[in-house]
């Protein structure tokens, strides 16, 4: 019991998958109705477990930026509605914008029509739900360590998180980079503007860090790099042909998706073999290296707290959506105000779950105190 | 444990191989030093030792190099990883990590470690370097001095028996440098790890070394006792200058073996005073050297007041006493014969006194950190002022402000009579001019013809003035050369004649040294020099406190964003732990700063006979 | 501004020239992360699967399974993500060597940063330039990896993970896969064939992700959304108002911007890149 709450209460970085699952199961959960308030519940909760839960690094503001990007599509959505449909549902005009047709060549698309509250609330949920998505996907961007994600990646793409680390690492310091070559630019009594700029400064940039690129290769192969790939090769011959049928697979599945003319069962077969053959290929790539992983982020039970109440949100939405209770699917004609579905209401409670069941985030995460 | 077996090595595509037949034994447990110019081979000496020559970079190697009985040619870098850490030039190019624990464990990962061995040994790596408490920072935050441990650490954490360095302490300042010197020396006297190791800066390291490989330039290699490849190598710190002046034998290498073997000789020269080189000086000045004429009417000098008081107009800025030294008498001929073809006229009174550049009350703020405070300083022609400090003091917030580069947050800046902050960069080119700590950031063309070309249209003088500026500073560079192949020394002097060629009465360079042997090194003090006594005023930010002792008239100490020091070299350096030379260490308390100068003294008609 | 192009010109044919003197005049075979036949169908079976998560709007029947509910578009964004880490592995697999490591994570770094300070106002984009250049000099595969890695990276650094990530990162590097995929042409032909396909490439890419926007923010029933099992005409005409009334602007911008740099300096930093593949002695396999 001691250790059970020394986890919950001090302060780590939760694994990053877990909060990715978490809010994957939130977005599966929006994408199940379109009651505006339960997915206002929804963006309440993960703003809430976001408030809680989130470090101080830079990404951590990221959920604000998806919340404004939610409401730019909303009025996107809302506007491309209002411009394009000729003729909506409902009786209820708000006003009437003049009319165009675009010439035959433009499929004869009309422009401007009257605009009715019917339609425009239909518009309304559903950019709500966009919107809703977007938010849950923002929580995960902000709590979520991107770098802590690539420690965990799994052993077949492990030279590209090698890669995706050094990209990280190098990023911010060819920022530097241009600022001091931009400065250097005023050294020779230069002022440069515009795409003059840009190749000017872009191009020492560029070489100084390909002439880098060298020595930092250098430096990894001393240091061992790529020493123990060698995959067992019983591993190896699997693991390719394995792939390319699974891929092969997915492909028949799409087909069977898409057309309407061939046995319903193709497509989901197809694409469930497909997928199943692919992954453990993948799988397999990765299997029988030698290499070893230093301090592998643990996964604990506040990662399974954290995962479950995901699931919960989601697998309540998906039933409640499933049984077709009411007030999941919200009619605009006739225009009601929506009840709600006292199940999913109960599941979007659940992911507030982590904002207790998780463990604080360290302050100052790479910096110690001195 | 490394032996090189006639070892000789070719580039693609190179007319002579870099290295010929080179035999030498590394023993276990020794501290192996290798010496010699830029360009003799030493980093691709050390690169043979765990197979980057040829595995990475191609090129035929022929004879063999064993390490720990391993053959590098059937071994790749990769395999040798617990056998050889090898650590590179740039601590910075290596990092692979963002946090110094990931850093150190990235290489185990590849050796298969279990992971309770892995994280004891970062434990140990980190004790053992000093790095504990700086485990989770990002590796960017990082000093100089602690970026180059971890980098040794990430080398050593597989448990090489050899450690390989390629200039370690290079551009690290004094006491980064004694850090990371200290931690190899416990390497091989607590571990008996072997560690070859090549440095410029070998008044830094040549006391610690068991064994000196020598490279003359031939491909050849020499290896032996270091005293004994000290007594004639043309490279060489100092201490051993100055052992060889006074004939000592055996040779010292330390300061301490130094101050033991000179009672004698500073008896000699308690009655003597250092000939200080006076910088401000004569006629025959050329015209490319020559600072632009101040006709402009709004560039009136700010006549302010100096620290050591007000100089009488008709004497030189500091009193001089005797000859010239040795080797700036040297220099100039020298350089006078390259220009003499040119030389049109040489009137016109020199600026003596004149101030080129006033700070006053400066303070320089980025975000939350402030660089500078409440720093006043002026630099007057003819002089040639040091700053020095820690890295990160803010030395190079100072050299920047001065050229308009970075916004003071308070105080005044007057370059040129001019406030550099509020006037077009073509025109701050023309009252001084700034050499970036890389200078390769001031390079862009695809050659070095282009470049001169773009920096005249850039200056607005006639073509081709540039080039004949850089054949005057680096005869040997061609037209053709690609900017980025030139070595460090070559394309410090094309820098520095795309910035001269605006004719700057102000000259300002950011770490010029970085990199420098000791023969590139003398060649910017001839330069340095010239440019000081044709009535330009030099400022130079550098850890190198011996080019500092034979070079400035002036040094400036900055330490945390404040001006704590500012006075004649000999004043402040002398006495100073960290700054003073080895001579001004071995002859304290007596107030000597070079070999050069000890030995005028000695052969002036003044010194008595021993 | 044409001056500048024919001045860099003239350097750079004399670097070339340098460089084909002391480097073994290797300037055209040295691929940095050469495709094998399993590679080389695995990077095929995942476009064509990402063709189809983009075009499925437009011909998909109207009785299909997936037109019956408004999964389809989340759908793919399920799948794709797998589809590009099996794909990426399979790339990796034997071919991932330091040096492309190193050179891959540098140069997304550098995509990064371009996309950083370019900040996407506009259509300045510089970074699809650097896609077509880098695929064109360092080769088909290693292209192929790096359009994904630089979009995966500014993502994960600005923290703007999303739904749409996968689609761009496929999108990006089918622009460099194709570039390191053009005709062997060589000095002036090339850089005007690269800026042709910069312009190309530039609003393709503008209108395939338009296309994934397509079925969330174009209502079922506008006049602009697609409707299952209409002619693909149709369809096709419908998503050209759509893009018409939200971004051909910027596609535009783009094009044009990414041409404009590829004449303006396309030539050097082709040759930057050529130095380094040179440099780092990729094996010709």
């Amino acid at each position: 019991m001691n250790s059970t709450m020394g986890d919950l209460r001090l302060p780590r970085a939760l694994h990053a998958g877990a909060w990715w699952l978490w809010a994957l199961g939130l977005a599966t959960a929006a994408s199940r109705t379109t009651n505006p308030v339960l997915l206002l519940l929804l963006i309440a909760a993960a703003a809430y477990v976001v408030a809680a839960r989130r470090g101080s690094e830079p990404w951590s503001r990221s959920f604000v930026a998806f919340l404004k990007l939610g409401l730019l599509v909303l009025g996107i959505r809302v506007g491309i509605h209002m411009l394009f449909v000729s003729s909506p549902g409902g009786s209820t005009v708000l006003f009437r914008l003049p009319e165009l047709t675009l010439p035959e060549w433009a499929a004869g698309i009309k422009v401007g029509g009257p605009v009715t509250l019917e339609a425009t609330m239909l518009a309304l949920y559903d950019g709500l739900r966009l919107a809703a998505i977007l938010a849950c996907i923002g929580a995960a961007n902000a709590l979520a360590d991107a770098r802590r994600l690539l420690r965990s990646v799994p052993g077949a793409l492990y030279e590209v998180g090698v890669a995706l680390v050094v990209a990280m690492t190098f990023a911010p310091r060819l920022v530097e980079d241009a600022g001091r070559i931009r400065r250097a630019h005023q050294l020779r009594g230069r002022r440069l503007r515009g795409v003059r700029l840009i190749s000017r400064i872009g191009k020492p940039v560029l070489e100084g860090s390909l002439e880098r690129s060298l020595d930092l290769a250098a430096a990894m192969d001393s240091r061992g790099f790529g020493r123990a790939a060698a995959i067992h090769p019983r591993y190896r011959r699997s693991s390719g042909p394995l792939v390319l049928t699974g891929l092969i697979g997915i492909c028949i599945g799409m087909y069977g998706l898409l057309n309407g003319g061939v046995a319903s069962g193709v497509g989901p077969v197809g694409l469930g073999v497909g997928l199943v053959l692919a992954v453990s290929g993948f799988v397999l790539g990765g299997r029988g290296s030698l290499r070893t992983r230093y301090r592998p982020d643990p996964w604990r039970l506040p990662e399974w707290l954290v995962v479950g109440s995901g699931a919960v949100v989601a697998a309540s939405f998906i039933v409640a959506a499933v049984r077709g209770d009411p007030g999941m699917d919200v009619m605009v004609v006739p225009l009601i105000v929506p009840g709600i579905p006292l199940l999913a209401a109960a599941g979007a409670l659940a992911a507030l779950l982590p904002a207790w069941a998780s463990p604080p985030p360290p302050r100052m995460a790479t910096e110690a105190p001195s | 444990m490394i032996i090189f077996d006639r070892v000789s090595v070719q580039y693609d595509g190179a007319a002579t191989p870099v290295l010929r037949d080179v035999d030498v034994h590394v023993a276990e447990g020794e501290l192996c030093l290798v010496v010699g110019q830029t360009g003799t081979g030493k980093s691709t000496l050390l690169r043979t030792v765990n197979g980057l020559v040829p595995h990475f970079t191609g090129g035929t190697v022929t004879g063999r190099v064993l390490v720990d009985g391993r053959d590098t040619r059937e071994h790749r870098p990769r395999d040798l990883a617990d056998v050889v850490g090898f650590v590179g030039q740039d601590p910075r190019a290596g990092v692979v990590a963002e946090i110094v624990e990931d850093e150190l464990a990235f290489g185990m990962e590849w050796l298969g470690l279990p992971p309770d061995v892995m994280r004891r040994r970062v434990e140990e790596t980190l004790d053992l370097l000093g790095l504990a408490d700086v485990r989770r920072r990002a590796i960017t935050t990082l000093s100089g001095g602690q970026r180059q441990r971890v980098a040794i650490g990430a080398a050593l954490i597989a448990h090489p028996r050899i450690l390989v360095l390629d200039e370690p302490t290079s551009a690290l300042d004094p006491q980064a440098a004694e850090d990371v010197l200290a931690a190899l020396h416990r390497l091989v006297h607590d571990l008996g790890t072997t560690v070859l190791l090549a440095e410029h800066r070998l008044e830094r390291v040549v006391q610690y070394a068991d064994h000196i490989v020598h490279l003359p330039g031939s491909g050849s290699a020499v290896a032996g006792e270091p005293a004994a490849i000290m007594e004639t190598a043309p490279v060489a710190p100092p201490v051993v200058e100055l052992g060889r002046l006074a004939g000592w034998s055996p040779l010292p290498l330390s300061v301490r073996d130094a101050r033991r073997a000179a009672a004698p000789l500073r008896e000699r020269l308690v009655e003597l005073e250092p000939a200080r080189v006076p910088h401000v000086a004569s006629a025959a000045a050329d015209d490319v050297w020559r600072a632009r004429p101040r006709s402009r009417g709004r560039a009136t000098p700010v006549h302010a007041t100096v620290d050591d008081g007000p100089a009488p107009p008709h004497a030189p800025a500091r009193p001089a006493h005797g000859t010239r030294s040795r080797l700036a008498g040297g220099a100039r001929s020298r350089l006078a014969r390259l220009l003499r073809r040119r030389t049109r006229h040489a009137a016109g009174s020199l600026p003596g006194d004149e101030t080129l550049c006033s700070i006053s009350e400066l303070a320089v703020q980025y975000g939350e950190t402030v660089a500078l405070r409440d720093v006043s300083l002026d630099v007057r022609a003819g002089e040639i002022v040091a700053v020095m400090g820690r890295n990160g003091a803010g030395k190079s917030s100072l050299l920047a402000a001065a050229v308009g580069m970075v916004t003071p947050a308070a105080g005044q800046i007057r370059t040129g009579g001019i406030d550099p902050r509020n006037n077009d960069p073509a025109t701050v080119i023309r009252v001084a001019g700034l050499v970036p700590q890389d200078p390769a950031d001031l390079l862009y063309a695809d050659s070095t013809g282009a470049e001169c070309l773009t920096a005249d249209r850039d200056a607005g003088v006639p073509e081709g003035s540039c080039r004949a500026l850089l054949h005057e500073l680096a005869p040997d560079i061609t037209d053709g050369r690609h900017p980025r192949d030139l070595s460090e020394g070559q394309r410090l002097a094309l820098a520095l004649a795309v910035v001269l060629v605006a004719r700057p009465p102000l000259v300002l360079l950011d770490e010029p040294t970085r990199g420098l042997d000791y023969a590139a090194k003398q060649r910017l003090a001839i330069i340095i020099r010239r440019l000081a006594a044709d009535g330009h005023a030099v400022v130079l930010a550098t850890h190198d406190v011996e080019l500092v002792a034979e070079l400035a008239t002036r040094v400036v100490v900055v330490a945390d964003g404040e001006l704590v020091a500012d006075g004649p070299t000999a004043d402040v350096v002398v006495g100073s732990p960290v700054f003073a030379p080895q001579v001004a260490k071995i002859l304290a308390p007596q107030s000597w700063l070079t070999v050069s100068e000890v030995e005028a003294a000695l052969h002036s008609p003044s010194a008595p006979t021993p | 501004m044409i001056m500048n192009t024919k001045r860099s010109m003239r350097t750079t044919s004399v670097h070339d020239h340098r460089g084909e003197g002391d480097g073994g005049g290797r300037h055209v075979g040295a691929v940095a992360m050469p495709l094998g036949p399993r590679s080389a169908t695995a990077v095929a079976l995942v476009s064509i699967l990402g063709v189809v998560a983009f075009t499925w709007p437009l011909y998909i029947d109207a009785d299909a399974a997936l037109a019956r509910s408004s999964d389809a578009p989340w759908l793919f964004a399920a799948l794709l993500p797998l589809l590009l880490l099996i794909v990426l592995a399979q790339l990796a697999e034997g071919t991932m060597d330091a040096k492309s490591v190193a050179l891959l994570g540098v140069l997304s770094a550098v995509g990064t940063g371009l996309r950083v300070l370019g900040g996407g106002g506009g259509g300045i984009e510089p970074v699809f330039f650097l896609f077509v250049l880098a695929g064109r000099a360092l080769g088909p595969g290693f292209g192929f990896v790096l359009g994904q890695l630089t979009l995966l990276t500014s993502a994960l650094i600005t923290g703007g993970v999303g739904p749409w990530l996968p689609f761009q990162m496929l999108a990006a590097s089918w622009i460099a896969l194709f570039a390191g995929m053009l005709p062997p042409l060589r000095g002036r032909a090339e850089i005007w064939m690269l800026a042709a396909y910069g312009a190309l490439s530039g609003l393709v890419y503008g209108l395939l992700i338009n296309m994934w926007f397509w079925p969330f923010l174009a209502h079922t029933g506008s006049d602009i959304s697609f409707v299952p099992g209409d002619p693909l005409s149709d369809n096709a005409a419908r998503y050209l108002g759509f893009v018409l009334a939200t971004s051909l602007g910027w596609d535009l911008m783009r094009a044009v911007f990414t041409t404009v740099l590829c004449l303006v300096a396309g030539s050097t930093v082709l040759t930057s890149l050529r130095r380094a593949a040179r440099r780092a002695r990729f094996d010709l396999r």
